[in-house]
């Protein structure tokens, strides 16, 4: 005995395919209870109507429209009106579908991190130049150590010689002409702005990532889980990675080059950037990246995975091994 | 003057290029080129952007054969962002449907969804559905009937797996069949992408599939192939 069933009626067949019992439902001119039904099947549910027949025939064996056992029976199937209907409900539930991608924490995270590298690129270019061009014109100017003070005091400044005067440099025989100084002026002001503009753009992926990875940012820092979030394509993906693909995600290039002509294997991604890693010595970065990687993983997979949130002494004990291996090798390997 | 040859009521080719009967007139889909043939207006189907367009104007037996009637109901698993689906709609559905015909454009994408949710807005007929093609569960009550006609271009491993469990569920007896299949997504073989659409070839044989045609699409596609094949 079959149970045969599909969005809009359910019927019940003996095992000579004649139709004993159906239940059909009149709701389908509905767009929104055609949707609603629809997200029912998808979770694999039955129907009220296949529900109804299960009782009178609790020995039917349920099984939706389409399925490979079900055997070619009368089965009441939709109108072409009711098709049309369905139709309807297809193309409202792929809307929704698709605002609901505006939902979606890692879409909004690979954005704004995309954004946010895309805006430092311009940043490093621009305020480059600006320093060159002072340099220029003031060849004695010096500024090795801090140049983040330059764009505000090129924009406070009146001229060149006011901006010497701040710099507490002298004066050369050349200046610039005023229009110049204008153009040099406007630079500055733009190299201002779009540093703060980065700012507030990486803080906004700070706190992203901090409520959407919050082990794994307070393992790695807020900028790094994200990066190895969107590197991964999504929170879900990143948690099924072993950990020695979170190693060197971020490597792919000289990891296929490893594959395809042997060369040495990289040994760390964009894990590198963690000072951990990028302020050891050399020789113990593929260790410590190797722990680092195996310890992000399980963090990775405490967030996705709805696990505890990483507690301070849990970073705390990766930080104590971290130490461990470096004072374990504290000289390279000879030989 | 090249010589024009129809393919059906909307489909043109003329010389190396087909053309299709605009649906939408005056409006470009993705950029292609628009052309009146005696006061009606065609759009170029560009066949380096569509894998059917490439199939189409590749095939060497089965030109006549590979586009579904109109007015069939059609499945399009992996409809991207509507660049085929708008030339086969053209061919189906044309003007407002009016070859009644119905296309099921299944995408995993909400990027191409939102292209494909606007442009049937265009163009009755078109039902985007947003699910992954291997799933039948999640929406292949959408499918009611079986199909006519059925193209599957997915990327990713096992497209004959997933073609042929599609096949299966979706297709009429005697309905066709197309594969778009990718060399780069399956697992890499030794003897490369030739190795591969070998396999691929008797994998669908082994499933009881009749392959009409098997058409590579190098030059216009590199390293896919198009199996049209009926069941």
């Amino acid at each position: 005995m079959w149970l045969w069933y599909d969005w809009r009626a359910a019927a019940v067949a003996d095992s000579n395919c004649n139709i004993l019992d159906s239940e059909e439902w009149d709701g389908w001119h509905d767009t929104n209870a055609v949707c609603s039904r629809m997200d029912m099947i998808a979770h694999e549910a039955l129907t009220p109507e296949a529900e109804r027949l299960l009782e009178r025939f609790p020995e039917a064996k349920p099984l939706i429209h389409g399925h490979d056992d079900l055997p070619d029976a009368a089965w009441p199937l939709p109108s072409q009106e009711a098709l049309e209907s369905l139709d309807k409900a297809a193309i409202l539930l792929s809307k929704r579908g698709v605002d609901a991608a505006a939902g979606d924490p890692d879409r909004r995270l690979e954005h704004i991190l995309k954004a946010s590298d895309e805006l430092r690129a311009a940043y490093v270019t621009i305020e480059g130049r600006l320093v060159e061009w002072v340099g220029l014109f003031l060849p004695e100017a010096r500024f090795e150590r801090d140049r983040s003070a330059l764009a505000k005091n090129v924009v406070e400044a009146d001229n060149l010689e006011g901006l010497a005067g701040t710099l507490d440099i002298g004066m050369p025989p050349e200046g610039p002409t005023d229009a110049e100084w204008d153009s040099l002026k406007d630079w500055a002001v733009s190299v201002r702005e779009i540093k703060g503009r980065l700012d507030r753009m990486e803080n906004v992926v700070r706190e992203l990532a901090t409520s959407h990875l919050p082990s794994l940012s307070a393992l790695l820092g807020p900028i790094l889980a994200a990066r190895l979030c969107v590197e991964a394509h999504g929170r879900a993906r990143l948690a099924r990675l072993p950990a020695g693909t979170m190693q060197i995600l971020g490597a792919e290039k000289a990891f296929f080059n490893h594959l395809k002509t042997g060369a040495p294997s990289p040994k760390h991604g964009h894990i590198f950037m963690h000072p951990w890693i990028s302020r050891s010595p050399r020789w113990v970065r593929g260790k410590i990246a190797r722990t680092v990687a195996a310890k992000a993983s399980i963090a990775a997979r405490c967030d996705a995975y709805g696990g505890e949130v990483w507690s301070q002494e849990a970073v705390d004990a990766v930080a104590a091994r971290v130490e461990v291996i470096r004072s374990e090798n504290s000289k390279p390997r000879q030989g | 003057m090249a010589k024009k040859r129809r393919l059906s009521w909307a489909v043109m080719i003329d010389g190396r290029s087909i053309w299709t009967l605009n649906a939408v007139p005056k409006r470009s889909q993705y950029g292609e080129s628009l052309r009146k043939f005696r006061g009606e207006e065609y759009r170029r189907w560009d066949p380096t952007r569509s894998k059917l367009g490439a199939g189409l104007s590749r095939a060497r037996n089965t030109q006549y054969e590979l586009l579904p009637d109109e007015g069939d109901t059609c499945l399009y698993l992996g409809a991207g962002h509507g660049t085929s689906i708008s030339h086969l709609h053209d061919h189906v559905c044309g003007a407002n449907n009016e070859k009644g015909g119905r296309i099921i454009a299944v995408d995993l994408s909400p990027r191409c969804l939102r292209d494909l949710v606007h442009l049937s807005t265009l163009r009755p007929g078109l039902v985007p559905v947003l699910g992954d093609a291997r799933k039948h569960a999640a929406w292949g009550i959408m499918v009611s009937n079986k199909v006519d006609w059925l193209l599957q271009d997915v990327s990713q491993a096992g497209q004959a797996d997933i073609f042929i469990k599609a096949v299966k569920r979706f297709l009429k007896p005697g309905g066709k069949g197309l594969l778009s299949l990718k060399a780069a997504s399956e697992r890499f073989s030794e003897g490369g992408e030739r190795e591969v659409f070998r396999q691929v070839r008797t994998q669908l044989e082994d499933a009881g599939l009749n392959i009409e045609e098997q058409i590579d699409l190098h030059g216009l596609e590199d390293n896919h192939c198009l199996y049209y094949v009926t069941n």
